[in-house]
């Protein structure tokens, strides 16, 4: 009876484990998907197109769930660009989690 | 132009007012950042996840994003409050402050 308790405790607690992996963004997976955003966030003085001219904003150890927010409003509209709404709207909520992980640890390790 | 002594006189003086009509000033709006201090923290280095970083973000990217809730175009009930009270050089001197701040950077 005991065994059987503790069994269920620890599948209980590796599934719990392998769910918060899945949600968590992954910076090496999020720098192999990165390649629609350094055109315009990796390049150091480029700005947005005319008629509202701008620095493109920096995201470089901005926090990661602030970052899957905005991607999020841009995918809604709730956040207008023509550019960033036509972005997300081909990003997964997993490709969103590990964008913002990318950006949020400035990873700059080898891709996978 | 037939006088030239004037015309390095106009250019000079057109010299000498630029910094005074120019962008936001960095001391001017650290005074003013005290309210955005409580979630932006003291230097723009926000330690909450939600309260996004702006120290060391593009003065010109800071001053647009708060024209955009001023106008209403960007939308947040948070930051709509905040900016009501905010003039044109009240943000031009605020994008000033952070942007000297060090923090975000662009080597991803």
């Amino acid at each position: 009876m005991k065994a059987a308790y503790l069994t269920t405790v620890v599948a209980a607690l590796f599934c719990a484990a392998s769910l918060s992996s899945q949600a968590a963004g992954d910076p090496v997976a999020g720098r192999n998907k990165n390649s629609m955003c350094a055109g315009c966030h990796g390049i150091p003085g480029w700005r947005t197109a005319f008629p509202e001219t701008y620095k493109v904003p920096r995201l470089g150890g901005q926090h990661a769930e602030y970052l899957v927010s905005a991607l999020k409003q841009y995918k809604t509209g709730e956040r207008n660009h023509p550019s960033m709404m036509a972005i997300s709207a081909s990003l997964s909520d997993q490709d969103m989690e590990d964008l913002a992980a990318y950006y949020a640890s400035s990873y700059s390790g080898p891709s996978k | 132009m037939k006088n030239t002594k004037s015309m390095i006189g106009l250019a000079l003086a057109v010299a000498l007012a630029m910094p005074a009509c120019a962008g936001g000033n960095a001391e001017a709006g650290k005074a003013k950042s005290t309210t955005c201090a409580a979630c932006h923290g003291e230097d723009g280095n926000s330690p909450t996840a939600s309260f996004p970083k702006l120290a060391g973000q593009h003065e010109d990217y800071l001053y647009h994003s708060l024209k955009a809730y001023k106008s209403g175009k960007r939308k947040n009930p948070i930051m709509s409050g905040q900016v009501a009270n905010l003039s044109v050089q009240d943000m031009k001197d605020l994008a000033a402050f952070y942007a000297k701040k060090k923090g975000l950077s662009q080597k991803y």
